[in-house]
């Protein structure tokens, strides 16, 4: 870590440049695309078995009804590349193939597809499919199934399912203190509030995709992968997204849908799932099992740790969650023993949500270190901070940075945390029993190949173009902010344009990375415009030569630097030419490979407990963070704020129940799925460090967007335990869980 | 009796006047704004008025000529219900020449908006609002955000913007205060008296104007379906895919929606809303304010309506337990021809309701409470707000010198239908207010009920919850308020 750079823009809370477009409704997201050609609408028909065959399919009669264009089912829809195929693009750009062959992989999935010239008539043909069905014997609950369980080849969040650092039986066999404890995590739904969405348009052999997508390049591989047509010819189009959290990392069958209708029409094509489709023809979390195992020394020192998750990957989609993530980073242990492990499921597909890994491993881990802490006699904060490791605790690895403990002191102040223990039950107000908990929040921060263009016109505006997304996270914001501090020019001369793969290409959205990797390119990109000044400068007048490039500022369409001044437009006169134009590309360097980098946290909350019907509320949460330097106080407080909410949401909320008997979802909608509504929210503190990483990236920031959502489940878990003695080891964690388990009064 | 009708209709959007010739009566205002009028600004989220990203204002005439402009969710709002009114969408806030509308700025402000798509449904709620009163306390603003989900922000951003709504202008500085007079002239010269008749078979639509013209098209229709706030008929399209036409429209009925005070009691046409019903019945009962407050958001409220939560006859509709408590009768039209029954014997078994082919809810009649009556609601939830009833339980009982000589007690969510507790009220009336005879009617609830399990509830949680609510309403009466009282009303 060294000092922060002093700045005029990076760290400014600058309104969001795109507040008036999204206060004013003139903000587009995929659906609301409006091309020359008036669309034709798509509607979804869902299977329901959750794995078989279809064994016949009558259409005719939708296929009459009135405005219907296309009934495609797999009888008739074009060739596709088999669904995984070019595994090499990773599980976002290979193959996403719907309706192939007869084969159902999971309940919900696409059997029909209805196009119309409304939505109306669309949804109604639907109605008239009918469809029969031969079932398999089908997987749908991991847990029953645990003597299937593997090893995943990949893991998001880890590099290995298997971790052993010394030998943890041993260890754990002489640990003084030990806790062997099994926790289950729901599954849940991002439950972003746009629905995915497509509009497809094809204009010969070039297909133009308008999509809510959080990455556009491996959007563009899926297309071409799936519909075996180059990349070259397929551009997706994104301005705005309306949240993604995970969700929109990849191309659900929707997209592909309307592109292969809108080909087959010759028709643009528009669908926007319903919500309910949603649920099952978009991404999920899935439920976990973990076991827990802790040792340590009478007094206090954590020796021994095992962290095994169980859960469903999706047949033929590959991915698993790293719930034992922050196991491995976060508190100093002799002994490690780590498995990941997942059953093959015929479950709509698993997939990233917003902090994958941390998200629930914190949940778990957190109020494990917490219930050793409280078996130990030892203030659950003082038991952290007594075992903050040297190094990254799995892997040796040196820190970047390292200020997950200042976090904690710096929470406990914010928060007013009184050290020492407190009898669970003690602290009563009537008939309300009030908790008080901590937990850790940690989160690793990464780095993405990003490239970015930069152009500046003669009358000083700029404009910034890459393919990068903003999903509601800030980025046009804190990009436009990055470029007017890196060419000394006023934000409101510069436009800032994203979502368009025909934009040099970027990460994306996604694992907080953006910020920093775009950031980045976008810096270097408006750095190069401004050596390219002076040394163009210096050809034209000998006293530029040698000026400090880091000095140049752009005033009023003049190139001012250290009392020298020259017009823009004299210099493009000299040169022949209309604009400065600059290039910046990133990748991750060395410092990702050989540094462990996480961001951190300390979230405290509080919670009272109905001593008589077990209703739990939360009173009020307060963090403390380090992300690195803020690139934009509002935008930043903002993100750790919603995701504080998302943890909330985890805690005590946000539940997917599936029918195992079918692997179909039950409370598909947002009356049933519960995310926080307003009067959920407690009162909310953040306090940001605003430090300076030099190992991260060049501006210094880390990952925040998933960052709040890292320990605040457990940390109202922990005051849930501190208000009435009993820890679910569950979540979410229900009014019913806590009811047989409330201290007398 | 001759009835003059037309056969298109028409509402005023944003600043235009909009006339429909043809309508597919199950046409959703937000998809006629979004697919139709490229009025993309408002938004989908869910299709069932659960999350408010498509809320629009409606402005209508009320009973006493006033114009009032109401949040709905247009997912579920159909077109044809809009004859007569005026539809307010997010692209007519902003100001010709560019400027934001207040409400627009102070979320800029204050950064309310991230990914932006509940944003157009808030800023219209904030709006909504903002007419009502230009500098909300804090409890006022979470009533009108009820309805509204955000999944980006943690909504404190939000509650923010509200809170500088009226810092940054002044109500009379609102851009569209200057059309309304135009409005109101508008929407007046529409009132004409006239039934709508369009379309044919299913797609046949009739917005009869009044309770006479109802009752005829009824009973010539007698398999129609009859659409009043479509907080629930929108889903059985929107959601269940249902053909359910052709449709009869309710809202507009001229008396229909009339509250009345009668000699014994309150009067409540079909058509009152939930928020209009409120005003008054928390007036009477108090403990409905707080009930009537977590019934949906404002948007339901405004849309919903008793009759309808009555006739679709759900077995967790928030409004029956509270009225079959009361003693509430209703009264049904059949050609013009009335009966009156008791509220629970008009839910015979779920999905069965006692209504004969062509027969709709005209009104409820609700007695006032009588000297040494009591009056308790209470509705269990998963969540605090925008959740559907675990179960939800009303209790009135009459105390007199210390015994319990009257009990009427009923539950949603227990049973197939709203259902009177018979057997605990038994148990009840003749005995001592006290605990011990609580504790004693106790068991009497596993005679009366076997609730099933679902995901909102189990049948044992909601067997021990009902069990525990009426010890709730004694030990209020007891005074024990401070503790119990967590859902306090939000106009607190």
């Amino acid at each position: 870590m060294n000092d922060q750079p002093t700045t005029k823009w990076i760290g400014q809370p600058l309104d969001r440049v795109d507040g008036p477009a999204k206060v004013t409704g003139a903000a587009t997201y995929a659906a609301d695309y409006r091309g020359d050609q008036q669309a034709a609408i798509g509607f979804i028909v869902e299977a329901t078995i959750g794995s078989g065959k279809v064994s016949q399919i009558e259409t005719a009669e939708a296929e009459a009804a009135d405005g219907v264009h296309l009934v495609m089912t797999h009888q008739n829809a074009p060739e596709q590349a088999p669904f995984g195929d070019n595994a090499d693009a990773g599980r976002f750009g290979m193959s996403h193939a719907v309706l192939q062959n007869d084969e159902v992989r999971y309940y919900g999935a696409p059997v029909a597809f209805i196009v119309a010239d409304t939505l109306e008539q669309a949804r109604y043909a639907a109605g008239l499919i009918k469809v029969t069905y031969q079932a398999d014997d089908s997987v749908f609950d991991a847990f029953e199934h645990e003597d299937d369980a593997f090893a995943p080849d990949s893991l998001d969040g880890a590099e290995e399912a298997d971790v052993d650092k010394g030998d943890f039986d041993a260890v754990f066999a002489e640990s003084a203190e030990t806790l062997d404890a099994t926790f289950h995590t729901a599954a849940q739904h991002a439950a972003a509030m746009e629905p995915h969405a497509t509009v497809a348009e094809w204009d010969g052999d070039k297909l133009t995709v308008h999509i809510a997508v959080q990455i556009l390049s491996s959007a563009r591989k899926a297309f071409a992968n799936t519909l075996k047509i180059d990349p070259a010819n397929v551009r997706i189009v994104t301005p705005f997204v309306g949240g993604g959290f995970g969700s929109k990392l990849g191309v659900h069958s929707e997209g592909v849908l309307a592109a292969l209708a809108a080909r087959k029409l010759q028709r643009p094509v528009r669908i926007a799932q319903t919500r309910r489709h949603v649920f099952s023809n978009g991404p999920h979390r899935t439920n976990h099992r973990q076991r827990i195992r802790l040792g340590a020394s009478a007094d206090g020192k954590l020796l021994s740790v095992a962290h095994e998750t169980l859960g469903a990957m999706s047949r033929d989609y590959p991915f698993a969650e790293a719930a034992a993530s922050p196991t491995m980073a976060s508190y100093a242990a002799d002994a490690m023993k780590i498995r990941h492990r997942v059953v093959a499921a015929n479950i709509p597909h698993v997939d990233s949500m917003r902090a994958p890994g941390e998200a629930i491993g914190t949940l778990t881990y957190e109020s494990a270190i917490d219930e050793l802490a409280v078996q130990c006699g030892i203030d659950p904060l003082e038991f952290r901070l007594q075992n903050e490791p040297k190094q990254e605790p799995a892997s040796g690895k040196e820190f970047s940075s390292r200020t997950l403990a200042r976090c904690l002191r710096e929470g406990a102040e914010l928060f007013g945390w009184e050290t020492g223990p407190v009898e669970p039950g003690a602290l009563r107000q009537g008939r309300l029993l009030i908790g008080r908990g901590l937990a850790a929040a940690i989160r690793p921060n990464m780095m993405q190949p990003a490239e970015a263009a930069a152009e500046l016109y003669r009358d000083g505006r700029l404009t910034v173009e890459l393919d990068m997304t903003d999903i509601g996270t800030g980025t046009y914001t804190i990009l436009t902010q990055i470029a007017a501090e890196t060419l000394g020019l006023d934000p409101n001369a510069i436009a800032v344009r994203l979502g368009d793969t025909d934009y040099p290409k970027t990460c994306g959205s996604g694992g907080s990375f953006g910020a920093g990797s775009t950031g980045t390119a976008v810096s270097k990109a408006c750095a190069s415009i401004r050596d390219t000044i002076i040394d163009r400068a210096a050809r034209l007048d000998g006293d530029w030569a040698g000026v400090n490039s880091g000095d140049l500022r752009i005033e009023n369409g003049n190139a001012v630097v250290a009392g020298r001044s020259l017009a823009l437009g004299a210099i493009l006169d000299a040169i022949g030419g209309d604009s400065f134009k600059g290039k910046g590309q990133v990748e991750p360097g060395k410092a990702h490979e050989d540094l462990a980098q996480y961001s951190y946290g300390g979230v405290f909350a509080e919670v009272s407990v109905n001593a008589d019907t077990g209703e739990i509320r939360v009173r009020r949460l307060s963090g403390a963070f380090d992300a690195g330097r803020i690139l934009n106080e509002k935008t930043a407080r903002s993100q750790l704020m919603g995701g504080m909410i998302f943890g909330l949401g985890a805690a005590l909320m946000e539940e997917s129940l599936m029918d195992m008997r079918f692997g179909s979802f039950m409370n598909r909608d947002l009356a049933e799925y519960h995310i926080a509504v307003n009067r959920d929210v407690p009162r909310l503190e953040v306090k940001m460090l605003d430090t300076f990483d030099q190992n991260s990236n060049p501006l210094g920031s880390k990952g925040i967007g998933e960052l709040g959502i890292c320990g605040t489940g457990p940390a109202i878990a922990n005051a849930i335990y501190a208000a009435t003695g009993y820890r679910t080891r569950k979540f979410p964690i229900h009014l019913e869980d806590v009811l047989d388990h409330l201290p007398a009064l | 009796m001759t009835l003059s009708t037309r056969t298109h209709i028409r509402f005023r959007l944003n600043d235009r006047t909009v006339t429909l010739n043809t309508l597919r009566p199950t046409e959703t205002l937000l998809d006629f704004l979004r697919l139709e009028r490229r009025l993309t600004g408002t938004k989908e989220g869910c299709a069932e008025g659960d999350c408010g990203a498509c809320t629009v204002l409606v402005g209508r005439l009320n009973r006493d000529g006033v114009l009032v402009y109401e949040t709905v969710t247009s997912c579920i709002r159909f077109v044809a219900s809009l004859d007569g009114c005026h539809v307010v969408t997010i692209e007519h806030l902003k100001g010709k020449d560019g400027t934001l509308h207040p409400v627009q700025q102070a979320m800029v402000d204050h950064h309310g908006s991230q990914c932006g798509f509940c944003t157009p449904g808030i800023v219209m709620a904030l709006y909504a609002l903002w007419m009502r009163d230009a500098h909300p306390s804090r409890p006022t603003i979470e009533k009108a955000l009820q309805g509204n989900l955000c999944r980006c922000t943690g909504y404190e951003p939000i509650i923010r913007a509200a809170e500088a709504m009226a810092e940054i202008s002044q109500k009379t500085a609102d851009p569209l205060q200057a059309e309304r007079d135009e409005v109101r002239s508008q929407l007046a010269e529409w009132q004409t008296g006239e039934t709508v008749d369009m379309g044919d078979g299913a797609d046949r639509l009739i917005l009869p104007a009044s309770i006479d013209a109802l009752a005829q098209s009824f009973a010539a229709n007698p398999k129609a379906t009859i659409v009043a706030g479509s907080t629930d008929v929108g889903l059985w399209v929107t959601k269940q895919m249902r053909p359910i036409g052709p449709l009869i429209f309710v809202k507009q009925v001229e008396g229909l929606d009339a509250i009345e005070e009668t000699d014994g009691g309150i009067r409540i046409g079909a058509t009152v809303s939930y928020t209009d019903a409120s005003a008054v019945l928390s007036e009477t009962y108090p403990a409905m304010r707080a009930y009537f407050d977590r019934i949906g958001g404002d948007q339901v409220r405004n849309m919903g309506t008793i009759g309808g939560n009555i006739a679709n006859g759900s077995p967790i509709g928030d409004t029956p337990p509270p009225l079959i408590a009361l003693g509430a009768t209703v009264t049904l039209n059949n050609a013009g021809t009335h009966r009156t029954v008791p509220l629970e014997e008009f839910f015979i078994d779920y999905g069965n309701q006692d209504r004969q082919p062509g027969e709709f809810v005209e009104r409820i009649d609700i007695p006032k409470l009588r000297n040494n009556e009591i009056f308790a609601v209470y509705k269990i939830s998963k969540r605090r707000d925008e959740d559907i009833s675990a179960l939800a339980g009303a209790f009135k009982l009459m105390i007199e010198a210390g015994r319990i000589t009257d009990a009427r007690i009923a539950f949603g969510g227990m049973a197939a239908t709203p259902k009177r507790a018979r057997h605990v009220e038994a148990a009840l009336v003749g005995r001592d207010w006290s605990i011990e005879t609580i504790e004693a009617a106790l068991p009497a609830f596993e005679s009366d009920y076997q609730p099933l399990s679902d995901w909102r509830a189990s049948s044992d949680y909601r067997m021990m919850t009902a069990k525990n609510l009426l010890r709730r309403c004694f030990l209020e009466q007891q005074g024990e308020t401070a503790s119990l009282k967590r859902f306090a009303a939000v106009e607190a």
